[in-house]
């Protein structure tokens, strides 16, 4: 006994000693002479809105250069956990999704922003409210908010004689996807692609109903599965178990005109834009605003901000906030939206000068798409959504491979996240 | 009738072997496409437009070159001290006995059944401490000496006749001496299985280099690959011209090593 | 227990008075060749290991002091039904991975320890699963078991099966699917160790047995099982081990799908450590796994001993 009580403070102390031991900063409150920043960023060269605001920053801040630290997007949130563990001293952080966030924060491993946030120019910014945590307190700044629009290709519509959608509720979404099914094996076309992840269902149906998604009640969810499992029961959008195991790709899907709709997030506005340029399609789209369920008002989206926050251990405090808040401001938001990615700060000047990029659509509607009534946020935060996140997807692959009814699946929901979340 | 049954042979063998290489195929296959033409259905083998280039755009896409060198370097040193330190230490466990031996044998065997996601952050944190992180000391540190090599050699050596070592004893060989001119010798298939499969693990790894190596200019061939896998989609055509492309050193090492498991070698020095 | 794992033949018995020295000679020489190899494995590995297993007992940020919590998260275990039924999944591969690995690996080891023309290319076709990247056999495994276009599936309805499984897509195949391609995927890497252990198999031995009119099947039986014993001793502990932590496959393949079909453990450690942050449940799992695989490898080494004495 004793010994083992021994070889327990032994590890308290090991994992201890790395806070001790970093306690201590560079203090660069007098910020004179260069400053070398450091970064932590997921796959720097696939996501080139990194480097226009290192761009831009450095431009306005001669004194600070950045350092990326490049992290593989795949695994971000693994390698940045394990280095704040570490006590590492990466200046900032980006935080690539609010769950992760609210952990870090929760944690005390982030440096607190709320004074910033709280300021006239950030409380316009979409998503800022996800970043708020008990007592009113905020550890990281929003700097890009994406929601969900449907895009569609137009010469498959002209030539199925149909016209663009404007404002479709979702069962005349499931129709018209059904009538522009067409061709059979190798040249089917499908109406429109359901990619695998459960926010399709499950945001769209928190969003549009107001029904929450960390429950307990989860009968909101039948409606927005009845018309998912109507689509593939038709035939109008690939078998849920074949996207899932093939990995099918939405932009191999839209790109190569294998499907005529797809409702995706505006990150991948950005990505047709360059592959159009790169000559790797030449797929003609435009965008609408995301069906709606009946009786609602006005077009209600969902969307996932990313931010940046500052390291507690930050070697360089002060410069940090300096990025955040130069990144997350009017002057990020102009140089992220140059490149075709949708700033948190969505003011009319960015918006317009989003649609005025090379290669955009530039009817109405789309215009329209672009300016969402309501942006909810794609999963609440709680110490419980990771938990509910888990029992959420895999209850989704159940039901949408039909190894459960909807009602059976909502059902286990329910009592799964009474058990095992609460 | 004996030529039949060898025709026979080859015939099931080539089958089987270009049932097993499918996957591979299909790796050459969208190594050759655009990468929007990778995952679609039904899966399309041939490419309808092949895109040669990718073989040389890869490698001004990502440094290839420099993690090409760092993967080579990094592999061979691991393999190098695992093949060695891992042989020497099996001696010990297998034709030495003193007391606690037993016990540490089985202490190398258990470490091996706890998984890495267990033990990585404890592990990292006093790499940290070390200042080791971002450097490949972490990595062949970590690597190096591994239970595996100590298990595979060990249970080797165990198959060789202990007369043998002493027959060494009385013509006066130390245990150093027998282990390096009589046992070593003897055990040139298992050196080679042990290199091999360490080179190949080394070479494949993905974790450690990641959670270790942070400085670009370190990375290797898997951080590479993996390197095209975006926040929101995949580069998967690149990802196969790079994974195709990884795949030829061990092949060549693969080529190389395979040619110790011929009958024969090993046991002519046992005779007499 | 160092009874048990006693395998090695002893060493030549020492003259009564100077027992004492050389007995620490044999001691001392012993270390000498463990140390260069131990002082990194302790160092680097036992200690890390250690302190997981501490952390087990206690609640675990990994950031923030540890807190002593006694066995709280061993009770949570027992309510944890995704922990269970990771535990059962975990079994169930297990069971179907390791005795079908050592069949088909000794199978081909055994086929191809032969001087035939090309023997290296078939070798290294044998060997190309292990190191086709992960995310090729994915994409093609699940494309070979797709219930409607997938061809093991037209071939079953070609010989008449009519309710053909969903594999992949389905919660009672999925695992069986997961078992067939990790043993097409570790077959050539485990017939690697076969080939070097049957180069240790004295060509005497089959001569010998050859003389004594013993037949192809005979000889299988007598020379080559016992001559392999210890290789496959080897292989038998490193797939079990292996296949307790299955965890890449699986992420790939399924990611634990559909549902929890396919949740292993190892995967469970990794959410409830490294995604939700809670160290000390994920040790204690770890905890769980490591005594389940050492009462296993404890078995097969008793076995493993019992045959060597006969």
């Amino acid at each position: 006994m004793n010994r083992r009580k021994l070889l327990a403070y032994g590890a308290a102390v090991a994992a201890a000693a790395p806070l001790a031991a970093c306690g201590s900063n560079d203090d660069d409150s007098s910020s004179s002479g260069p400053v070398e920043l450091t970064i932590s960023v997921w796959s720097m060269d696939s996501t080139p809105e990194f480097k226009a605001l290192f761009d831009a920053f450095q431009k306005a801040n001669p004194d600070i250069t950045i350092k990326p630290v490049d992290i593989l997007a795949a695994d971000y949130p693994t390698k940045v956990t394990t280095m704040l563990a570490g006590g590492d001293s990466t200046d900032v952080i980006t935080m690539k999704n609010v769950i992760d966030y609210a952990r870090y924060a929760g944690r005390g491993q982030l440096k607190d922003l709320t004074s910033a946030a709280t300021s006239s120019t950030f409380s316009s910014a979409n998503g800022l409210d996800a970043f708020k945590q008990d007592g009113g307190k905020y550890f990281a700044l929003p700097y890009r908010q994406d929601f969900w629009v449907l895009y569609y290709n137009k010469k498959l519509f002209d030539a199925a004689g149909k016209t663009y959608p404007t404002n479709l509720t979702w069962d005349q979404y499931v129709d018209l996807a059904k009538s522009l099914t067409a061709g059979a094996g190798q040249n089917k076309v499908y109406g429109t692609y359901h990619h695998t992840w459960r926010s399709i269902v499950q945001a769209i149906a928190a969003a549009q109903t107001g029904g929450n998604q960390l429950g307990p009640d989860y009968s909101f969810f039948t409606d927005q599965y009845k018309t998912a499992l109507a689509l593939q029961d038709g035939g109008a959008t690939l078998d849920f178990g074949t996207a899932k195991t093939q990995k099918t790709g939405y932009a191999s899907m839209f790109e190569t005109k294998k499907t005529t709709m797809l409702p995706m997030g505006t990150w991948f506005i950005a990505k047709i834009l360059a592959d159009k340029k790169a000559g790797t399609t030449d797929v003609d789209w435009a965008i609408a605003p995301l069906p709606q369920r009946p009786g609602g008002t006005g077009v209600t989206t969902f969307g996932s901000p990313t931010a940046f926050a500052v390291n507690k251990n930050a070697k360089h405090s002060a410069a940090a906030q300096k990025f955040v808040e130069f990144a997350c401001g009017p002057e990020g938001a102009k140089a992220i939206a140059a490149i075709g990615v949708v700033p948190a700060l969505l003011t009319e000047d960015i918006r317009t000068s989003y649609f005025a990029l090379a290669g955009m659509p530039t009817d109405e509607t789309s215009k329209k798409a672009f300016n969402p009534d309501k942006i909810n946020l794609e999963m609440p935060v709680s110490d419980k959504t990771s938990k509910i996140d888990t029992i959420l997807n895999e209850e989704h692959d159940l039901i949408m491979t039909k190894a459960k009814s909807i009602d059976g699946g909502i059902a286990e929901i329910t009592s799964r996240v009474k058990n095992e979340a609460s | 009738m004996k030529a039949a049954l060898r025709v026979l042979l080859y015939v099931v063998l080539t089958v089987a072997a270009v049932a097993i290489l499918v996957p591979f195929l299909w790796m050459i296959s969208a190594s050759l496409k655009r990468n929007n033409e990778v995952l679609t259905i039904p899966v399309q083998w041939i490419p309808t437009d092949f895109q040669w280039k990718n073989f040389s755009s890869i490698w001004t896409q990502i440094p290839l070159g420099t993690y090409l060198r760092n993967t080579i370097f990094l592999s061979a040193v691991i393999t190098f001290l695992q093949v060695l330190t891992g042989s020497f230490a099996a001696y010990g466990f297998a034709k030495m006995r003193f007391p606690g031996r037993d016990a540490l044998f089985f202490a190398y065997i258990a470490t091996i059944a706890v998984p890495w996601q267990a033990y990585m952050i404890p592990q990292y944190i006093m790499m940290q401490k070390a200042g080791l992180t971002n450097t490949f000391w972490s990595l062949i540190l970590l690597q190096a000496f591994g239970a595996f090599g100590v298990f595979l050699m060990r249970q080797y050596y165990l198959t060789i006749p202990e007369e043998l070592s002493e027959a060494a004893r009385v013509d006066g060989l130390t245990e150093y001496g027998i282990w390096a001119r009589v046992i070593l010798p003897l055990s040139k298939p298992a050196l080679a299985s042990l290199a091999l499969l360490t080179f190949v693990n080394t070479w494949n790894d993905y974790m450690g280099p990641f959670i270790y190596l942070t400085s670009n200019d370190l990375w290797t061939i898997q951080l590479g690959l993996r390197s095209f896998v975006g926040q929101f989609d995949a580069d998967y055509a690149m990802m196969m011209t790079g994974s195709v492309l990884s795949v030829l050193p061990i092949l060549l090492i693969f080529l190389v090593g395979q040619r110790y498991f011929i009958q024969g070698i090993a046991t002519s020095g046992m005779k007499g | 227990m160092a009874d048990v794992l006693t395998a090695a033949p002893p060493t030549a018995a020492s003259s009564p008075p100077r027992r004492f020295s050389r007995r620490w000679r044999n001691t001392l020489i012993g270390w000498s060749f463990i140390l260069p190899n131990f002082l990194g494995f302790a160092v680097l590995t036992l200690v890390p290991v250690i302190a997981a297993f501490v952390l087990s007992f206690m609640d675990w940020d990994s950031y923030n002091a540890p807190e002593w919590i006694g066995l709280k998260n061993f009770q949570r275990m027992l309510h944890d039904e995704s922990t269970k039924v990771a535990l059962k999944n975990t079994a169930y591969y297990a069971l179907g991975h390791v005795p079908l690995t050592v069949l088909a690996a000794l199978g081909l080891a055994l086929l191809l320890n032969r001087k035939i023309a090309g023997v290296g290319f078939f070798r290294a076709a044998a060997f190309f699963p292990y190191i086709t990247s992960m995310v090729a056999v994915a994409v093609v495994w699940n494309m070979l078991f797709n219930p409607e276009f997938g061809p093991i599936n037209q071939f079953l309805h070609f010989i008449g099966v009519d309710n053909a499984p969903g594999w992949t897509t389905s919660t009672s195949w999925a695992m069986p699917a997961v078992i067939v391609t990790s043993v097409w995927r570790d077959m050539g890497y485990y017939m690697i160790l076969f080939l070097a252990g049957l180069q240790a198999i004295p060509t005497e031995h089959y001569e010998a047995a050859k003389m004594d009119g013993a037949n192809n099947w005979q000889r299988f039986r007598h020379v080559t099982l016992p001559g392999l014993r210890p290789v496959t001793f080897l292989v038998l502990i490193l797939l079990t081990v292996q296949s307790f932590k299955v965890f890449d496959l699986i992420v790939v393949m399924t990611d634990g799908g559909p549902g929890r079909a396919t949740l292993v453990l190892s995967q469970q450690i990794y959410r409830q450590g490294i995604v939700e942050g809670e160290f000390g449940y994920a040790s204690a799992i770890s905890l769980v796994l490591f005594l389940l695989v050492l009462v296993l490898t404890l078995t097969q080494f008793w076995f493993n001993n019992r045959r060597e004495r006969k």
